[in-house]
């Protein structure tokens, strides 16, 4: 799993490739955090993910709540078929979809 | 754990459940005012419908909903509580066992005339209902439309860590049908500093199309049941089975609520109709609640009606301070917390709840053979003990002997796990007194002391059944109508007092009643008539009540339907004896009777006195024993069995003539004096070996009805020895002596 | 059922069936049962009488903790007790009775051999003749030329008889004396 991230006018576009499960899930976890805080707005582009599980979607959710707590921009730019798969899996497209709405939980 | 294990343990608990009900029920006669009573006796049938509902036994829920709306009722005050109605409800807790039995022993729907039984109980119930509020109970709670199955899941926090992945759960039940709608829940997940990226903080609520059985669908869950929290609701369930769910999950309520309807599994409705039953005051369904607002009812308003506001200070537990018509009976705080009160009082339930599951239930069977692992035990170490002795090995003597001390404290606390107080018999008996002394017109109050008193569970429920009988005696036989005691001017309520205590290594339980008590003529009379006794034979005072146990003394004249049953004294009598215990009478005609019955702690393992004639060796339980001392021939009349014990005499038998043993007669023999219910015996033996922790082996088959041989045990050498049955032994030999005496 | 019944059955067309037997000696004669049943053999040991019971019951034994019965065969014949040699043996055979299982001890003055002997080589029990009961006799073996009598185990060693008997010796003993 490793995080790039390519920083254009207050964007911060963070392109996540590799495995997103449970073996890297606390890595991915600190590095995704790390990188929220610093960025105003957020992209994540997740076309390179091979692998998500429960545990790498969790991850996702996290940085996705987190960042409707501070009222922060985010949306996913692109996912890879697995991705796709876990969003409808747990029907949370629309979740991840609505990237201003605030949080209402 | 599967479906059947399921089935088994709802089965266990509900009994369980109904015997508290039971004994709520007879609490509640005696004080109606205790609230904690009334909300245990809701909680149980509440608990009762809550998992029957979980397992489909309708029938079972059906009926269970019913009792516990008139509880409800019951419990806001607004049903007043009467003998007639208690009585009623002990009816209604008696056929829910038979629909637990039917329904859920043995998966069988019950026969018409139960269901009739059922209804007949149903109208009776609402007699009560319809008298406050113009309502029957309904019959049965509103089902959804929805034709889906619910699925409600929390998975637990280390089912990732385990390698298991909930996408799996829901791939899996996509090959048994349809997942229509998926809501994912992360309200448990923590602050993102808290969040631990390898836990799990998903909950999902599916809803699900499937032909499947439940069974195939919750064997889906089956790898992560332990971890995880599975509700499952299958199509059309109740809408009060959605309010549940909705207040066992962790979530907001109103969450929920809103997310189900979202999700197509209630509609608005039926959301509002569950919410409304559970908090309706008047027990209305929401259709016909009139005081509902844009579709709305939070009960208040029905409080403020005069119309259910007089039905329900009419049906008020307190009836002195019955209000007027007009007058408003308690001010609004008062009453918001009467509405209120009902699930702050269900969550304390809960809490109790938890801490009395504080508790492993183990199959009895583990049990025993654990008790006869032990007993083997207990032979071995005897037997490495002696070996060790004999190879004079001071080393492995002291070692040895530190194993036997081990092993006795393990025989100590295994045998301890088998003790069971004898209080959930005795109360089982409350209920017996509350249905006689109605059918028999008499006031009886029972009176219980000792129900703490620990006993082997084998004992206990195998002097369960005698004691029954003894009860039912008292009841029947013993204590006199209320009039004829008014008569003899005693109280008019008669007095039945159980009684049980530890003495000496054994248990003492006492059956008194303070009736008519026995009559010596009577007694006499029917035996001279059955030809027990001969005419002309004087009998002690104690010979006398002691005819009562004798076979064929009951007469139909005597053993009314009531207590007949086909079980008379001699039967109560045997059974006693067959836990090789004893049983006495002490009566006072016109005061009444006091039967006692002693018995051993246990079956497995007993202090016993070895002692040996010829090669065999013979163990008496060591609480028998008195004393011993050298027979000296000198003092015994020739051909008399009997000598002169300081001034007492004492019958003695010659176990070696007893029992044939054509082994030489040892050159000095020495008497060991027993003593049983309040007589004393001397058995002659040979040699006298001393207290033995004797473990009990049955005699097999073969040796049935043996009588003064009651067992084996084997001895640290290897070799069998012979239990004593001594009061057997004694009457054998005394039947023999009596027969050779009149022929 | 007998063992050999049962292995009829089990096996419907084929006709000749071989079945395990073990001989032994009582008083000179040569015995056989089934091999079923069985389930060891061990040498004489210290028995302890139990009173008021049948010749035939010689008393119990410890056989590593269980306390098991032993009948004394060549009594239960009604051909007097037997008497102890180096070669007595106890032959300890699992009986059922109603559901339950129990062990019984046969004494028998020695055991002689395993045989396999074949379902044709079994003659039915003669009427009378045998100088034992009839039912006690499953059949009759051909081995080495002679007849060697097959016991019909459940019978010899039926609890539930056993256990009459006894109460009936109870019984008119006490009536006697």
């Amino acid at each position: 799993m490793t995080i790039e991230v390519e920083i254009s006018e207050g964007l911060h576009r963070l392109k996540v490739s590799g495995e997103l499960n449970i073996y890297t899930a606390v890595e991915f976890k600190q590095q995704l955090l790390e990188q929220l805080a610093r960025a105003p707005r957020v992209e994540i582009d997740l076309s390179q993910v091979s692998e998500i599980d429960t545990a790498g979607f969790q991850v996702l959710y996290l940085a996705r709540r987190e960042a409707s707590r501070d009222d922060k921009p985010l949306r996913l730019a692109a996912a890879s078929r697995a991705v796709k798969d876990v969003i409808q899996a747990y029907h949370m497209a629309a979740y991840f979809e609505h990237s201003t709405k605030k949080e209402n939980a | 754990m599967s479906i059947d294990q399921i089935r088994e343990t709802f089965v266990l608990e509900a009994r369980e459940l109904l015997q508290s009900m039971d004994e709520c029920l007879l609490r509640m006669e005696k004080a109606p005012a205790d609230k904690e009573t009334v909300d245990a006796l809701f909680r149980s049938v509440h608990t009762i419908k809550g998992s029957g509902g979980m397992l489909e036994f309708d029938p079972i829920v059906d009926f269970a909903h019913v009792v516990e709306s008139l509880l409800g009722m019951i419990r806001d005050g607004r049903v007043p509580i009467t003998k007639d109605l208690i009585a009623l409800l002990l009816s209604c807790g008696d056929h829910l066992g038979v629909l637990v039995d039917t329904v859920a022993e043995r998966g069988a729907d019950p026969d018409p005339d139960v269901l009739t039984r059922g209804q007949a109980f149903i109208e009776r119930l609402n007699v009560y209902a319809t008298a406050v509020s113009d309502q029957p109970v309904s019959m049965q709670v509103p089902k959804v439309r929805n034709e889906n199955w619910h699925i409600s899941l929390r998975f637990g926090r280390d089912v990732l860590r385990h390698g298991m992945d909930p996408l799996s759960v829901s791939r899996y039940l996509q090959t048994l049908g349809e997942i229509v709608s998926v809501t994912s829940l992360f309200d448990a997940m923590p602050n993102a500093d808290q969040v631990d990226a390898e836990s799990c903080y998903l909950g999902l609520e599916l809803d699900f199309k499937s032909d499947a059985d439940k069974q195939t669908i919750s064997e889906a869950f089956e790898f992560v049941r332990d971890q995880c929290q599975v509700r499952i609701l299958s199509p059309h369930s109740r809408v009060s089975d959605y309010v549940d769910l909705i207040n066992a999950l962790p979530e907001d309520k109103n969450r929920l609520g809103e997310l189900l309807v979202e999700s197509g599994a209630l509609t608005a409705e039926e959301l509002q109709e569950g919410l409304h039953i559970q908090r309706c005051p008047a027990g209305v369904r929401f259709n016909d609640c009139v005081y509902k607002r844009d579709g709305f009812c939070d009960g208040k308003q029905c409080l403020s009606d005069p119309t259910v506001r007089r039905r329900f200070a009419f049906a008020g537990g307190d009836v002195k301070s019955r209000p007027a018509p007009d007058h408003v009976p308690a001010s609004e705080d008062e009453r918001r917390e009467i509405v209120n009160s009902a699930p702050e009082k269900q969550k304390r339930g809960g809490e109790q709840r938890r801490q009395e599951r504080n508790f492993i239930r183990i199959p009895a069977d583990k049990l025993d053979l654990l008790i006869n692992l032990v007993g083997e035990l207990v032979i071995a170490s005897a037997s490495t003990a002696l070996r060790a002795r004999q190879a004079g090995n001071s080393e492995l003597v002291e070692s040895a002997s530190l194993v036997t001390r081990l092993v006795d404290e393990i025989r100590g606390n295994s045998l301890q796990l088998r003790m069971v107080p004898i209080g959930d018999t005795f109360s089982r008996f409350k209920r017996v007194v509350h249905d006689l002394s109605r059918e028999l017109n008499k006031d009886i109050e029972i009176v219980v002391s000792g129900a703490d008193t620990e006993l082997d569970k084998t004992v206990v429920e195998r002097i369960s059944d005698p004691l029954m009988h003894l009860v039912r005696n008292a009841i029947d036989h013993g204590i006199e109508p209320a009039d004829r005691r008014v008569a003899l001017g005693k109280s008019a309520t008669g007095t039945l007092k159980l009684n049980a205590f530890h003495d000496s290594g054994i248990i003492i339980i006492e059956v008194s009643d303070d009736g008519a008590g026995l009559n010596r003529e009577t007694i006499l009379a029917h035996a001279v008539e059955r030809g027990l006794v001969d005419p002309e034979q004087t009998l002690s005072e104690d010979d006398i009540y002691k005819l009562i146990f004798e076979p064929g003394f009951s007469t139909a004249e005597y053993i009314t339907s009531l207590s007949g049953r086909g079980v008379g004294m001699d039967v109560v009598r045997k059974s006693v004896e067959a836990l090789r215990g004893t049983i006495e009478i002490e009566t006072r005609q016109g005061a009444g009777t006091t039967i006692r019955i002693r018995l051993p702690l246990t079956l497995a393992i007993i202090e016993g006195f070895l002692m040996a004639v010829g090669n065999t060796s013979y163990v008496v339980p060591l609480d028998m024993v008195v004393e011993c001392v050298e027979l000296d021939e000198t003092h015994i009349s020739r051909g008399r069995n009997y000598i002169d014990l300081r001034g007492e005499v004492l019958p003695f038998l010659r176990l070696r003539d007893q029992f044939q043993d054509r082994s030489a007669v040892a050159r000095r023999e020495n008497i060991v004096v027993v003593q049983y219910a309040g007589h004393k015996a001397g058995l002659v033996v040979d040699k006298l070996m001393g207290e033995f922790q004797t473990v009990i082996r049955p005699l097999g088959k073969i040796f049935d009805n043996l009588p003064g041989i009651s067992g084996t045990t084997i001895l640290g050498s290897g070799e069998v020895a012979l239990i004593l049955d001594v009061p057997s032994l004694v009457q054998h030999v005394s039947k023999m002596e009596s027969l050779s005496v009149r022929h | 059922m007998s063992a050999v019944a049962r292995t009829k059955q089990a096996v419907g067309n084929v006709a000749v069936q071989q079945s395990q037997y073990l001989t032994f000696v009582l008083g000179g004669e040569t015995f056989a049962i089934a091999v079923v049943g069985i389930k060891e053999i061990v040498p004489y040991i210290n028995l302890t009488a139990v009173p008021m019971m049948p010749n035939f019951i010689r008393g119990v034994i410890n056989l590593r903790g269980s306390v098991v019965p032993v009948v004394d065969l060549a009594a239960r014949f009604g051909q007097g007790t037997s008497t102890m040699t180096k070669r007595t043996c106890i032959v300890i055979i699992e009986v059922g009775i109603n559901d339950e299982k129990q062990d019984i001890g046969m004494m028998v003055d020695a055991v002689s051999a395993v045989l396999d002997v074949a379902s044709d080589q079994i003659e039915p029990a003669p009427a009378f003749g045998a100088r034992i009961r009839t039912d006690f006799i499953s059949g009759m073996a051909k081995v080495g030329g002679k007849f060697v009598i097959i016991l019909n185990i459940d019978y010899v060693l039926s609890v539930e008889e056993m256990t009459l008997v006894a109460g009936v010796r109870r019984e008119s003993v006490s009536g006697v004396s």
